[in-house]
């Protein structure tokens, strides 16, 4: 049976629906309590040999400085894995605290 | 609430081609706004927007190709200043208002970050002054009824701008006739509601073009948790930019999309009409929702006294606006372009093989479009081949 749709519901945003999407994940990851504030932009980057757009997710705990974690792809195409590969996955320390 | 007794300032955004410049002629046009400093930002390397933009004596207009919010916090910050200093050494005229018409790429952040007065942005005699004289009272987005959905499905900025607003206008309702459409105006401030659950939600046809700019206290607070966490991120952003950058300022960090660029062609004889009007809507045909923005002030051979002002968004080209005469001694035609993944040089191309006849290689201005553009390519290029056959 096909689920309900309610067609007097707001409209969908794709890059609203993947933000929520991120911020769960990053929770998940990082293992952050559930009212711990997780932000998440797209900012064009210029550095040099990066992708020229990256994600940028702040995580805001309290009485902490604001964490950042960079994924160098579009908002759109940000997975889990990568979120991943940012936080935990190389030797470099992606998981940055924001001087 | 008692308002500070400081100058207040606006912000006017809305994303490409929604109606910021029209909105803002209206509203300079009202007396009651007669002392009014604008501040008009543009995303280009030529700036037409404060020609577009009717200026009464009491009005002060500046410009800034390249985004506030692309070229740091402190430039809005030294423009308020500078107006400040101009007005207090009487080499302008005095105002009480400011309004900032944001570029329709606008990032709404850094530069909401940067009326807010902090310690750290105090340590200078113009932060100071700043911080003293002006306060942010208000920020309105108009969403194009038209083109509004696409453009925040599709731009983060443009979610941004909706999200961080105290007063959202509907634009071009106007054009609405048929039942449907009515009806989906009708959900509008429903679906916007998603984005922003707080502001005021207006129709541009029957909203009172002052009251959008009366000072009011701009609370982040109202704006919800997004935004809330959208400021903070971006103060710490523009810490480490300031750290990393320090030593060179041309690394400053862009905040568009991938491949959102703008360019120019200026052209010094008068043109056509009707081979203007050919090059448009080629160049809409083919560039579709990739040309986000084209908008520029054209001289055409039958009437080069009197230059028409053109604008187009996406699919949408409004008639030409014809003026009585040229607003500045420049007579050159100048148009900005403002496209996502679509380089200069085709465009370019396109206009001189329309304009003058020169021969163009038409491929060039499919490829780097998305491929469901290229079934295009042979109708233009026979199209462009007749032409260029009559020409001859």
């Amino acid at each position: 049976m096909k689920s309900f749709v309610n067609p007097l519901a707001p409209r969908t945003n794709r890059l609203q629906v993947k933000s929520t999407e991120i911020r769960a994940w990053v929770r998940h990851l990082v293992d952050l309590p559930e009212d711990t504030p997780v932000s998440v932009v797209e900012l064009a980057c210029r550095d040099e040999g990066c992708p020229d757009i990256e994600t940028v997710i702040g995580i805001m705990e309290a009485n902490k400085p604001i964490r950042t974690i960079r994924v160098h792809m579009a908002l759109a195409e940000v997975t889990r894995n990568a979120i991943a590969e940012a936080v935990h996955g190389d030797s470099r320390p992606r998981l940055d605290s924001a001087r | 609430m008692a308002l500070p007794e400081r100058i207040p300032v606006f912000f006017l955004s809305g994303f490409l081609g929604s109606g910021k410049s029209t909105l803002l002629n209206q509203v300079l046009a009202d007396p009651s706004f007669e002392d009014t400093a604008v501040i008009i930002n543009e995303f280009g390397d030529v700036a037409i927007d404060h020609l577009l933009v009717r200026q009464g004596e009491t009005t002060i207009s500046q410009t800034s190709t390249g985004c506030l919010c692309c070229s740091g916090t402190t430039d809005i910050r030294a423009t308020l200043f500078d107006l400040h200093c101009a007005a207090s050494a009487g080499l302008a005229p005095a105002f009480s208002r400011v309004i900032v018409e944001m570029s329709g790429l606008g990032d709404p952040a850094p530069l909401v970050n940067a009326l807010m007065a902090k310690d750290n942005d105090t340590q200078t005699m113009r932060d100071r002054t700043v911080d003293s004289e002006f306060y942010l009272a208000g920020f309105v987005t108009l969403y194009d009824i038209i083109l509004g959905e696409l453009s925040i499905e599709r731009h983060f900025e443009a979610m941004k701008q909706i999200a961080f607003a105290d007063r959202i206008v509907l634009t071009k309702t106007d054009l609405a006739k048929d039942p449907a459409t009515l009806s989906d105006i009708a959900a509008l401030p429903q679906d916007l509601r998603v984005f922003n659950a707080t502001a005021a939600i207006v129709d541009r046809a029957e909203a009172d073009p002052a009251s959008l700019f009366a000072p009011r206290p701009y609370s982040v607070i109202e704006r919800g948790e997004e935004v809330s966490g959208w400021l903070a991120l971006e103060a710490v952003l523009a810490a480490e930019t300031r750290h990393v950058h320090a030593s060179n300022e041309r690394q400053r960090p862009a905040r568009h999309g991938s491949g959102i660029r703008s360019f120019s062609i200026i052209h010094d004889t008068p043109m056509d009409e009707a081979r203007l009007s050919r090059f448009l809507s080629l160049l809409q045909q083919s560039a579709g929702q990739h040309l986000l923005r084209v908008k520029g002030i054209v001289g055409l051979e039958d009437e080069p006294e009197c230059p028409r002002i053109i604008h187009g968004v996406q699919h949408c080209m409004s008639d030409p606006v014809r003026l009585e005469a040229w607003p500045d001694g420049d007579r050159r035609t100048r148009m900005v372009f403002i496209t996502s993944g679509i380089d200069p040089e085709p465009v370019r191309d396109l206009f001189s093989a329309v304009i003058a006849g020169t021969p163009s290689p038409f491929g060039r201005l499919l490829s780097p479009i998305s491929a469901t553009l290229a079934a295009l390519s042979s109708r233009l290029s026979s199209y462009l081949t007749t032409l260029s056959r009559r020409s001859s």
